[in-house]
């Protein structure tokens, strides 16, 4: 569904990706571990071009996507994408920053899209919040509309980065709640994530980065169980110590 | 008495309606200078935050010249220096001057409003499938507006004030009507006087309208609030 090749990206003197091959198969959910400054989120945003990757390429569905606004604009339609730090729209309702993707840029006829919004809050269990602002939401609440707003644009994959890393710890479960559902229904999904429970729980293949590259990746069960790579076993006994 | 109090209050009152039509003047110069302004602003500060190096450059050689000049000096430009090319009468030369003098500093406003809005919010919009136009319009430059308009609207009393120069190419604003007929009757003072109450009042009435707008774009959401 979507597979990169060979990306590669340098900030400066750093170099933060080191050729990184992924393939992405449609309704598998991909979790990417690791530790910070491995260059997880930057592999995740190169994916959409959020960051520009110095090399490498993207394909989605055996497409490549060439570097141009018309086709960047139209994977990103495609690819949904969801923030550590939520960036919901704080000038528009809650139902509003959901209906904003697919009036906007899908052009769908706005009590269309309302309706679709209100449904997509439903199913993250916001429906009495629509009209309220970002602002009166708690982070769980503010991810959970984040999560919706991508789901609007009916992606054929989303892309989590760290979509748990800055709630309070009581919050997370409800964020988690709801990426477990979608991954019930089979959305295809990539997560970077330090919740190594839901990883176990929710992935069909863990990967594991370091220093811009990819070290290891499996299945769950043998990945965290047996994992072969020492900075891995190394990486997953720190985790399991905090 | 005479000596230590030597002015004549009641000519304060009696002329006071007097002025009413030059302070339409300043009114007007004011108005109609703070929208080419705006206009000029809004554009230059586009400009000044695009990507294409050469429109970049033209933003920032404006600003550095409208912002390093004194306000005097370009109405004279425009005004007197121009005469050889076209010849520009007071009025509209006092609109330009003013307009394009304010434009600059509206330009940076903008700009630091624009650049203020997280980078998130543009990453957000683009990642739903926006264009970098269609993201600027939706979802950057209404929150930007927003967080400007303290700023304009002290830039916005800047020009009413600075509109007083106009008097120095014959525009019959307040300032130079306040010296025709202080230098007619000698009572210089008491119009000086009436003057700076009609800016005053000016002043006091553009700071109302700029509460209530902002305060109806933050609706009691930016709410001041005791630190202990």
């Amino acid at each position: 569904m979507v597979r990169v090749e060979n990306i590669q990206k340098h900030f400066g003197s750093l170099k933060v990706l080191k050729g990184i091959d992924l393939d992405i198969q449609e309704k598998e959910i991909v979790v990417i571990i690791g530790p910070s400054g491995s260059g997880k989120s930057t592999l995740l945003r190169c994916i959409n071009f959020l960051e520009m990757p110095d090399k490498g390429k993207v394909f989605i569905n055996q497409h490549e996507v060439k570097t141009n606004n018309h086709d960047i604009n139209g994977l990103r339609a495609r690819v949904g994408m969801v923030f550590q730090h939520f960036h919901l729209f704080p000038h528009m309702t809650v139902l509003e920053n959901v209906m904003e993707g697919p009036v906007q840029v899908k052009k769908i006829a706005k009590n269309k899209a309302r309706k679709a919004a209100a449904e997509l809050l439903e199913k993250v269990g916001l429906s009495d919040k629509a009209d309220e602002y970002p602002e009166m939401l708690s982070g769980g609440q503010k991810q959970r509309v984040a999560i919706a707003r991508s789901l609007a644009m009916e992606p054929e994959v989303i892309l989590f980065d760290e979509p748990t890393s800055a709630l309070d710890p009581e919050l997370v479960g409800e964020v988690i709640d709801v990426i477990d559902d979608l991954a019930r229904e089979g959305m295809t999904m990539a997560i970077v994530t330090h919740e190594i429970w839901f990883a176990r729980k929710v992935a069909h293949k863990v990967i594991v980065m370091d220093e811009g590259k990819i070290i290891e990746q499996g299945p769950p069960e043998q990945v965290f169980d047996n994992p072969t790579h020492p900075r891995t076993q190394q990486f997953l006994k720190q985790v399991f110590n905090e | 008495m005479e000596k230590f109090f030597p002015w004549d209050v009641s000519v304060i009152f009696t002329k006071f309606p007097t002025f009413l039509h030059a302070a339409l003047i300043t009114l007007q110069i004011t108005t109609s200078g703070i929208l080419v302004g705006l206009i000029a602003g809004f554009v230059f500060a586009l400009l000044k935050i695009s990507y294409n190096k050469p429109l970049k450059a033209i933003a920032s050689t404006y600003i550095f010249v409208v912002r390093g000049t004194p306000l005097l000096l370009q109405l004279f430009i425009i005004y007197y220096g121009l005469t050889t090319v076209v010849a520009i009468p007071p009025f509209p030369s006092a609109i330009i001057a003013l307009g394009f003098h304010n434009g600059a500093y509206i330009a940076e406003i903008f700009r630091g409003s624009i650049e203020s809005i997280p980078v998130g919010q543009m990453e957000a919009a683009r990642s739903i499938g926006m264009s970098y136009r269609k993201a600027m319009q939706r979802i950057i430059l209404p929150q930007a507006f927003k967080r400007a308009i303290p700023p304009l609207g002290n830039q916005f009393i800047i020009a009413l004030k600075d509109s007083s120069l106009a008097s120095t190419i014959a525009v019959p604003e307040l300032l130079l009507r306040g010296r025709q007929l202080g230098s007619s009757s000698f009572k210089y003072m008491e119009m000086l006087v009436i003057v700076a109450v009609y800016y005053l009042l000016l002043t006091t009435l553009l700071h109302f309208i700029l509460n209530k707008i902002d305060k109806k774009l933050t609706s009691g959401k930016r709410k001041a609030r005791k630190i202990w």
